[in-house]
Protein backbone atom coordinates (compact mmCIF):
# COMPACT_ATOMS: atom_id res chain seq x y z
CA UNK A 1 0.00 0.00 0.00
CA UNK A 2 1.35 3.59 -0.92
CA UNK A 3 1.17 6.79 1.66
CA UNK A 4 0.69 9.51 -0.38
CA UNK A 5 1.18 12.64 1.47
CA UNK A 6 -2.10 13.74 2.42
CA UNK A 7 -2.80 10.40 4.34
CA UNK A 8 0.46 10.74 5.92
CA UNK A 9 -0.35 14.17 7.17
CA UNK A 10 -3.79 13.65 8.32
CA UNK A 11 -2.24 10.56 10.04
CA UNK A 12 0.00 13.01 11.77
CA UNK A 13 -3.09 14.76 12.83
CA UNK A 14 -4.89 11.82 14.48
CA UNK A 15 -1.29 11.07 16.45
CA UNK A 16 -1.22 14.33 17.86
CA UNK A 17 -4.11 14.17 19.00
CA UNK A 18 -3.75 11.11 20.83
CA UNK A 19 -2.67 12.45 24.07
CA UNK A 20 -5.67 14.47 24.82
CA UNK A 21 -7.98 11.52 24.61
CA UNK A 22 -8.76 9.93 27.59
CA UNK A 23 -7.12 6.41 26.95
CA UNK A 24 -7.42 4.70 30.61
CA UNK A 25 -10.07 4.31 33.44
CA UNK A 26 -9.33 6.16 36.38
CA UNK A 27 -9.34 4.65 40.24
CA UNK A 28 -12.69 6.68 40.48
CA UNK A 29 -13.91 4.35 37.53
CA UNK A 30 -12.58 1.28 39.23
CA UNK A 31 -14.56 2.28 42.23
CA UNK A 32 -17.65 3.10 40.54
CA UNK A 33 -17.32 -0.55 39.17
CA UNK A 34 -16.90 -1.95 42.14
CA UNK A 35 -19.81 -0.25 44.35
CA UNK A 36 -21.81 -1.41 40.88
CA UNK A 37 -20.82 -5.26 42.17
CA UNK A 38 -21.09 -4.57 45.61
CA UNK A 39 -24.23 -2.64 45.73
CA UNK A 40 -25.01 -1.80 49.49
CA UNK A 41 -23.40 -4.65 51.06
CA UNK A 42 -20.10 -4.42 52.88
CA UNK A 43 -17.03 -4.67 51.55
CA UNK A 44 -14.08 -6.34 53.83
CA UNK A 45 -10.61 -6.83 52.92
CA UNK A 46 -9.42 -10.32 53.78
CA UNK A 47 -9.38 -13.98 52.06
CA UNK A 48 -8.32 -12.74 48.50
CA UNK A 49 -5.21 -13.39 47.52
CA UNK A 50 -4.48 -11.52 43.59
CA UNK A 51 -1.53 -12.76 42.30
CA UNK A 52 0.66 -11.14 39.41
CA UNK A 53 4.11 -10.32 39.16
CA UNK A 54 5.13 -6.89 40.61
CA UNK A 55 7.10 -5.97 36.94
CA UNK A 56 5.74 -6.84 34.04
CA UNK A 57 7.88 -6.42 31.00
CA UNK A 58 5.55 -6.47 28.48
CA UNK A 59 1.44 -5.53 29.25
CA UNK A 60 -0.02 -7.91 26.34
CA UNK A 61 -0.06 -11.15 28.15
CA UNK A 62 0.29 -11.14 31.82
CA UNK A 63 -0.48 -13.86 33.80
CA UNK A 64 -2.62 -13.35 37.02
CA UNK A 65 -4.23 -15.87 39.46
CA UNK A 66 -6.70 -15.18 42.28
CA UNK A 67 -7.03 -17.22 45.15
CA UNK A 68 -9.88 -17.00 47.93
CA UNK A 69 -9.78 -18.59 50.94
CA UNK A 70 -12.81 -21.36 50.82
CA UNK A 71 -14.07 -24.87 51.73
CA UNK A 72 -15.55 -24.20 48.37
CA UNK A 73 -18.75 -26.66 49.90
CA UNK A 74 -22.55 -26.69 49.24
CA UNK A 75 -22.64 -24.39 52.26
CA UNK A 76 -19.75 -22.01 51.92
CA UNK A 77 -18.53 -21.30 48.50
CA UNK A 78 -17.35 -18.61 46.48
CA UNK A 79 -19.96 -17.26 43.96
CA UNK A 80 -18.16 -14.77 41.62
CA UNK A 81 -14.45 -13.32 41.48
CA UNK A 82 -14.25 -9.97 39.53
CA UNK A 83 -10.92 -8.42 38.40
CA UNK A 84 -11.48 -5.03 37.93
CA UNK A 85 -8.42 -2.78 36.96
CA UNK A 86 -7.22 0.81 37.52
CA UNK A 87 -5.62 1.82 34.44
CA UNK A 88 -6.82 0.00 31.49
CA UNK A 89 -9.58 1.26 28.95
CA UNK A 90 -12.27 -0.11 31.04
CA UNK A 91 -12.38 -1.31 34.18
CA UNK A 92 -13.48 -4.65 34.16
CA UNK A 93 -11.18 -7.03 33.16
CA UNK A 94 -12.71 -10.61 33.46
CA UNK A 95 -15.37 -12.35 35.62
CA UNK A 96 -15.49 -15.39 37.43
CA UNK A 97 -18.32 -17.90 38.49
CA UNK A 98 -18.06 -20.71 40.64
CA UNK A 99 -20.45 -23.80 41.19
CA UNK A 100 -20.36 -25.66 44.63
CA UNK A 101 -18.31 -28.40 42.64
CA UNK A 102 -15.69 -25.74 41.30
CA UNK A 103 -13.86 -27.73 44.42
CA UNK A 104 -11.20 -24.86 44.44
CA UNK A 105 -11.89 -21.25 44.61
CA UNK A 106 -8.01 -21.11 42.38
CA UNK A 107 -8.62 -19.59 39.04
CA UNK A 108 -5.68 -18.26 36.22
CA UNK A 109 -5.69 -16.68 33.04
CA UNK A 110 -3.55 -14.03 31.21
CA UNK A 111 -4.72 -10.66 30.97
CA UNK A 112 -3.92 -6.93 28.92
CA UNK A 113 -2.40 -4.21 30.90
CA UNK A 114 -1.98 -0.70 29.54
CA UNK A 115 -0.19 0.69 32.07
CA UNK A 116 1.17 0.59 35.38
CA UNK A 117 -1.38 0.43 37.82
CA UNK A 118 -3.25 -1.31 41.02
CA UNK A 119 -5.96 -4.52 40.41
CA UNK A 120 -8.60 -5.44 42.39
CA UNK A 121 -9.90 -8.89 42.90
CA UNK A 122 -13.79 -8.81 44.09
CA UNK A 123 -15.04 -12.21 45.48
CA UNK A 124 -18.91 -12.44 46.19
CA UNK A 125 -19.78 -15.20 48.55
CA UNK A 126 -22.31 -17.34 48.75
CA UNK A 127 -24.12 -16.05 51.71
CA UNK A 128 -23.73 -12.77 50.02
CA UNK A 129 -20.59 -11.42 51.41
CA UNK A 130 -18.39 -9.85 49.62
CA UNK A 131 -14.30 -9.72 49.76
CA UNK A 132 -11.40 -7.77 48.16
CA UNK A 133 -7.95 -7.96 47.62
CA UNK A 134 -5.39 -6.04 45.31
CA UNK A 135 -2.22 -6.14 43.71
CA UNK A 136 0.15 -3.53 42.43
CA UNK A 137 2.21 -3.96 39.36
CA UNK A 138 4.62 -2.07 37.24
CA UNK A 139 4.31 -2.44 33.21
CA UNK A 140 7.22 -1.36 31.20
CA UNK A 141 5.72 -1.77 27.65
CA UNK A 142 2.08 -1.14 27.28
CA UNK A 143 -0.95 -3.30 25.45
CA UNK A 144 -2.40 -1.68 22.99
CA UNK A 145 0.65 0.35 21.39
CA UNK A 146 1.71 -1.63 18.55
CA UNK A 147 -1.53 0.50 16.89
CA UNK A 148 -0.23 0.63 13.25
CA UNK A 149 -1.72 -2.61 11.22
CA UNK A 150 -2.56 -2.65 7.62
CA UNK B 1 -10.87 -14.94 11.37
CA UNK B 2 -13.26 -18.31 10.85
CA UNK B 3 -16.29 -18.61 13.04
CA UNK B 4 -14.75 -21.24 15.39
CA UNK B 5 -11.14 -21.96 16.26
CA UNK B 6 -8.39 -24.78 17.39
CA UNK B 7 -9.37 -25.13 21.41
CA UNK B 8 -6.95 -27.72 23.44
CA UNK B 9 -8.50 -28.96 26.88
CA UNK B 10 -5.86 -30.53 29.57
CA UNK B 11 -7.33 -32.28 32.14
CA UNK B 12 -6.93 -36.36 33.94
CA UNK B 13 -8.79 -38.83 32.35
CA UNK B 14 -9.07 -40.96 35.26
CA UNK B 15 -9.75 -39.62 39.26
CA UNK B 16 -11.13 -40.77 42.26
CA UNK B 17 -14.30 -39.76 43.46
CA UNK B 18 -14.11 -36.65 45.73
CA UNK B 19 -10.29 -35.77 44.16
CA UNK B 20 -10.18 -32.33 43.33
CA UNK B 21 -8.91 -32.02 39.33
CA UNK B 22 -7.61 -29.82 37.75
CA UNK B 23 -8.74 -28.29 34.07
CA UNK B 24 -6.48 -26.19 31.83
CA UNK B 25 -8.24 -24.83 28.66
CA UNK B 26 -6.67 -22.46 25.73
CA UNK B 27 -8.46 -21.59 22.65
CA UNK B 28 -7.35 -20.09 19.52
CA UNK B 29 -8.33 -15.67 19.26
CA UNK B 30 -6.93 -13.06 18.51
CA UNK B 31 -8.93 -10.56 21.34
CA UNK B 32 -9.14 -7.92 18.66
CA UNK B 33 -9.68 -5.01 22.21
CA UNK B 34 -11.49 -2.63 19.96
CA UNK B 35 -9.27 -0.11 21.14
CA UNK B 36 -6.31 -0.24 18.34
CA UNK B 37 -6.92 1.99 15.41
CA UNK B 38 -4.94 1.38 11.75
CA UNK B 39 -2.30 3.89 10.45
CA UNK B 40 -4.96 5.57 9.10
CA UNK B 41 -6.77 6.50 12.54
CA UNK B 42 -9.61 4.07 11.46
CA UNK B 43 -10.66 2.03 15.12
CA UNK B 44 -10.68 -1.89 13.89
CA UNK B 45 -13.98 -3.12 15.36
CA UNK B 46 -14.16 -5.26 18.65
CA UNK B 47 -14.06 -8.90 17.89
CA UNK B 48 -13.74 -11.18 21.34
CA UNK B 49 -14.85 -13.69 22.92
CA UNK B 50 -17.10 -12.88 26.15
CA UNK B 51 -18.02 -16.05 27.64
CA UNK B 52 -16.59 -19.25 28.40
CA UNK B 53 -18.75 -22.16 30.25
CA UNK B 54 -17.79 -25.38 31.89
CA UNK B 55 -20.52 -27.88 32.81
CA UNK B 56 -20.10 -30.94 34.30
CA UNK B 57 -22.85 -33.55 33.49
CA UNK B 58 -25.17 -30.66 32.74
CA UNK B 59 -24.26 -28.93 35.93
CA UNK B 60 -22.70 -25.59 35.92
CA UNK B 61 -18.94 -25.79 37.34
CA UNK B 62 -17.49 -22.60 36.45
CA UNK B 63 -18.10 -20.00 33.78
CA UNK B 64 -15.84 -16.71 32.67
CA UNK B 65 -17.38 -13.30 31.67
CA UNK B 66 -14.27 -12.20 29.12
CA UNK B 67 -13.80 -8.27 28.72
CA UNK B 68 -11.15 -6.67 25.92
CA UNK B 69 -8.33 -7.08 28.76
CA UNK B 70 -8.58 -10.67 28.48
CA UNK B 71 -5.16 -11.82 26.33
CA UNK B 72 -5.20 -13.24 23.04
CA UNK B 73 -5.25 -17.02 22.94
CA UNK B 74 -7.39 -17.01 26.39
CA UNK B 75 -6.63 -19.58 28.54
CA UNK B 76 -8.13 -20.46 31.85
CA UNK B 77 -7.03 -23.08 34.54
CA UNK B 78 -9.43 -24.19 37.28
CA UNK B 79 -10.88 -27.01 39.04
CA UNK B 80 -13.79 -29.55 39.41
CA UNK B 81 -14.38 -32.25 42.09
CA UNK B 82 -14.97 -35.45 40.54
CA UNK B 83 -18.42 -37.10 41.53
CA UNK B 84 -19.34 -39.31 39.10
CA UNK B 85 -18.15 -40.87 36.05
CA UNK B 86 -19.26 -37.93 33.14
CA UNK B 87 -19.08 -35.51 30.50
CA UNK B 88 -17.22 -32.21 30.94
CA UNK B 89 -18.41 -29.79 28.24
CA UNK B 90 -16.67 -26.57 27.35
CA UNK B 91 -18.20 -24.04 25.68
CA UNK B 92 -16.62 -20.42 24.58
CA UNK B 93 -19.08 -17.79 22.88
CA UNK B 94 -18.06 -14.22 21.11
CA UNK B 95 -18.72 -11.49 18.86
CA UNK B 96 -19.67 -11.58 15.26
CA UNK B 97 -21.31 -15.20 15.83
CA UNK B 98 -18.17 -17.09 17.25
CA UNK B 99 -19.01 -20.57 18.94
CA UNK B 100 -16.70 -23.52 19.79
CA UNK B 101 -17.32 -26.38 22.04
CA UNK B 102 -15.37 -29.03 22.72
CA UNK B 103 -16.26 -32.55 25.52
CA UNK B 104 -14.12 -34.17 27.71
CA UNK B 105 -14.70 -37.95 29.47
CA UNK B 106 -13.81 -38.64 33.01
CA UNK B 107 -13.81 -41.72 34.60
CA UNK B 108 -14.20 -42.14 38.53
CA UNK B 109 -13.22 -44.59 40.33
CA UNK B 110 -13.66 -45.75 44.07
Amino acid sequence: MSTNRRTFIAAIGTVSLIPWLKTHASESEATEAIQKIVGNKSLQTARVTLDISPLVENGNLVPISVLVDSPMTQADHVKAVHVISEGNPLPSVVSFYFGARAGRAVVSTRIRLLTSQRLWAIAEMNDGSFWQGHANTLVTLAACTEDILI
Amino acid sequence: MSKTSRTVVSMAKTATRGEVVPIRVIVQHDMESGFRHTERGVRVARDIIREFICTYDGVEVFRAELHPAVGANPTFSFFTVATQTGTLEFKWKGDNGYASSVSSQLTVTG
